[in-house]
């Protein structure tokens, strides 16, 4: 990895982190960790599987059984069709699969193409890769809309994937259906890959609908799909995830799966079980709970004057701070020097995102009314000190 | 539909032979499976009281990523008390099992080599870890009557001509085979002589029953050297995945990054699990081993009477057995039931787990 993204990425990220640790009375909307504790029917379920299953075995691909449950949910949930003998893959999370798709896709010399801002990961795993990322820019006035006519513009005889996550991580942008049918007729045009990242897919917002592009005629055979149980089950502690796509693709990526890791604990994978298979009661109250909390987020920016793209789904909101005149990575250290509340740099994201900042929607409501007032504290004191 | 980008995929990753190496199965599958890296041990069920505890007290959500404090403590502890190094938490990565200890050390502190000498008889899972970004392999000569270890005249010539970093596993895991006192020595010599670095594999050494050494222990140990460990064997923990890498503090820093990027974190029950059992594991080695070594007694007696020869070994978990003459059709029978030699470079050798039944499978 360069030397120089590290610094904006991640290790930017690690720093406020630490520092945060630091503050007893710190109240964090910037990292991806619901606030909620995994469902208790999920943590009893895994005690159960540590007294009558610790020894079971797994293959690299995960327990049939979870495989099952996952092909059920897919079906269920994305209309996706997949055969879980042969094309599902348990993963250690999402992070894993999104590394697996990424080697099982690309290799060195080869460019996918990557909707900014975007989950950094997708980065780094290229740079692993050494495969390049083609950038195919999107802004807050258009709601953070990947644009298939730019998507377009940038294939070249290497471009081999192209990426889609959404809703999106941190712009929170979610593709629309006919969006979806055209960026996934670009793909067969081009005759790329399509990986779709959906671990976001529970939590759509208003009118906006998540759409599958693996559940599209001729979408499946291309597209490599990505979910975990992290986000929407309040389990990201057990690192649990797949990929679902087509069965020889997915013999690849079993094998990438082994290369890497072996397999995931079949602890998580029981607890796994249980939460597709079990009462989802409590993720409809916590999709209801960050609904409540968007809205709370949304209105908190307007009369601090911030312009966003709306978020559409998932968990964050990336606003525009260019009004401050400074970098975001120094507003969000003023944030957290000054009033102890985390958020995270668009920096971090993107060397092009300097001017914004993502906040999550991942705390009870009375801390993120109180880190908003913070934050609206925080942002007079820059206001005024221009 | 036809796709020349997806078959153009599929051909390039079906040519790499290296990543498609079989991998033995962590665990055994069926009582009358002893293919797999160690047997079925019980749980102990304050081992089950702990993990449990954690997770109804929140323990369920994303850790630092190179694992837990009090765990990374507790392995840098059982490292030093039983090898004699002197690594403390912050050198510590937990990994998701060992496999992911042999991918982080073999891809990221090989990133730092141009090349990698790696034994031309070791773990599957080495082939695999190097076939997901091609690095530059020098193949380490083997000794067949040394249970597959490789000769220290090999990673002489390997480091005198170049190979600046070495992968060794001591025991071999393919016959639990030990390097001697005077060897490490020897190897210890190589690897300062060059300013060389090693990856030393030492996963199986908590099943050596009498004397065991380790790079670590030397006074003169290379200050280049990441080890592999399996956490705490025979405590009932294979399915969870956990294992662990201990390196020097400018080489955790990549590998963390690396682990980050792949992971963010190894799941939360299994590090309070293995917690627990760095407690417990001391209470209960010497009778595991003891009852190991019984049972091992009993297949070296049933190996000889069906005319198979026992590969020098060392490490009570596991045997490798080569037909002796007369014997080749008893090790074909055992094909189905063991590890594949051939797979860890080795063919005509098969490896089986020790447990309390495997001796039947030879009668
Ligand atoms: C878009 C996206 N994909 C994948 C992941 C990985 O999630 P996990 O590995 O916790 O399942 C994240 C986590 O933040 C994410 O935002």
């Amino acid at each position: 990895m360069s030397k120089k993204r590290e610094d904006q990425g991640t290790n930017l990220l690690y720093k406020l982190i630490g520092e945060a640790r630091g503050y007893d009375d710190v109240i964090v909307m910037g990292r991806g960790d619901p606030d909620f504790d995994t469902p208790a029917h999920i943590v009893a379920a895994a005690k159960e599987a540590m007294i009558h299953h610790h020894a079971d075995y797994s293959p690299p691909a995960g327990l049939p059984a979870l495989r099952e449950a996952i092909a059920e949910r897919v079906k269920r949930v994305n209309n996706i069709d997949v055969d879980p003998a042969s094309e599902v893959v348990v993963t250690n999370g999402g992070q894993e699969a999104l590394f697996l798709m990424v080697l099982a896709t690309v290799g060195a010399g080869d460019e996918m193409i990557v909707p900014e801002p975007n989950y950094t990961t997708y980065a780094d795993s290229l740079d692993f890769a050494g495969a390049t990322k083609v950038e195919v820019q999107t802004w807050p006035q258009e709601d953070f809309r990947a644009d298939p006519a730019l998507v377009r513009a940038a294939v070249t005889e290497r471009t081999r994937a192209l990426l889609l996550v959404s809703p999106n991580n941190p712009c929170a942008s979610v593709i629309s259906p006919g969006d979806m049918r055209e960026l996934l007729d670009i793909a067969i045009e081009r005759d790329l890959m399509i990986l779709s990242d959906e671990i976001y897919d529970l939590f759509v917002y208003d009118d906006f609908a998540h759409t599958s592009p693996a559940a599209l005629p001729g979408g499946k055979e291309r597209t490599l799909t990505l979910n975990a149980l992290s986000k929407s089950y309040s389990m990201t502690g057990w690192r649990l995830g797949w990929i679902t796509g087509p069965a020889d693709l997915m013999a690849r990526v079993t094998e990438l799966k082994a290369a890497t890791t072996g397999g995931a604990s079949v602890i998580s994978q029981y607890a796994g079980i249980a939460a597709l298979t079990g009462p989802q009661e409590p993720v409809e109250m916590m999709a209801a709970a960050y609904r409540r909390r968007r809205r709370l987020v949304l209105d908190a920016l307007d009369e601090m004057g911030m312009k966003y793209g709306l978020p559409q789904g998932g968990q964050f909101v990336f606003a525009d701070i260019a009004f401050t005149g400074l970098d975001s990575a120094e507003v969000a250290q003023r944030m957290l020097t000054e009033q102890h509340v985390l958020a995270y740099p668009g920096s971090a994201f993107s060397k092009d995102r300097k001017d914004y900042l993502r906040m999550t929607f991942l705390q009870p409501e009375d801390k993120l009314i109180e880190g908003l007032e913070r934050m609206k504290v925080a942002m007079q004191g820059i206001m005024a000190g221009r | 539909m036809s796709s020349a980008s997806k078959a153009y995929l599929l051909n390039w990753h079906k040519a790499n032979r290296a990543l498609n190496t079989p991998l033995p199965a962590q665990t055994m599958r069926h009582s009358a499976d002893f293919s797999a890296d160690e047997a079925i041990s019980p749980l102990d069920e304050r081992i089950i009281a702990s993990a449990s505890e954690a997770m109804e007290a929140g323990q369920t959500h994303y850790v630092d990523v190179p694992g837990i404090a009090p765990l990374r403590a507790a392995l840098a502890d059982f490292l030093n008390s039983a090898c004699g190094s002197a690594f403390g938490a912050s050198n510590i990565i937990v990994t998701a099992g060992v496999q992911e200890a042999r991918f982080l050390t073999i891809q990221k502190i090989g990133e730092l080599f141009d090349s990698i000498g790696v034994p031309a008889v070791a773990h599957p899972g080495v082939q695999k870890a190097l076939g997901v970004r091609k690095r530059h392999v020098v193949s380490l000569p083997v000794d067949d009557a040394r249970g597959y270890l490789p000769t220290i005249d090999g990673i002489a010539a390997a480091v005198a001509d170049g190979c600046r970093l070495l992968y060794l596993e001591s025991p071999s895991r393919l016959s639990g085979a030990a390097y001697a006192a005077d060897e490490v020595a020897a190897i210890c010599q190589i690897v300062n002589e060059h300013d060389a670095a090693v990856i030393w594999d030492q996963g199986l050494s908590p099943w050596v029953a009498g004397d065991y050494s380790s790079l670590t222990a030397l006074e003169s140990t290379p200050t280049r050297i990441a080890v592999l460990s399996d956490g705490w064997p025979g405590m009932g923990l294979s399915s969870w995945f956990l294992g662990a890498i201990a390196a020097p503090e400018e080489w955790v820093a990549p590998m963390q990054s690396q682990k980050q990027i792949m992971a963010i974190c190894t799941a939360t029950a299994s590090q309070y699990a293995a917690l627990e059992a760095s407690q417990l594991y001391s209470e209960s080695q010497a009778g595991r081993l003891a009852q190991l070594g019984q049972q091992r007694e009993a297949l070296l007696q049933a190996a000889a009477a069906a005319d198979l020869e026992v590969v020098a070994g060392g490490a009570l978990n596991i045997v490798a057995l080569r037909a002796s003459a007369g014997g080749e059709a008893a090790l074909e029978k055992l094909r189905g039931v063991g590890a594949d030699g051939a797979d860890f470079g080795a063919p005509d050798t098969i490896r089986l787990t020790i447990s309390a039944a495997t001796a039947s499978a030879l009668a």
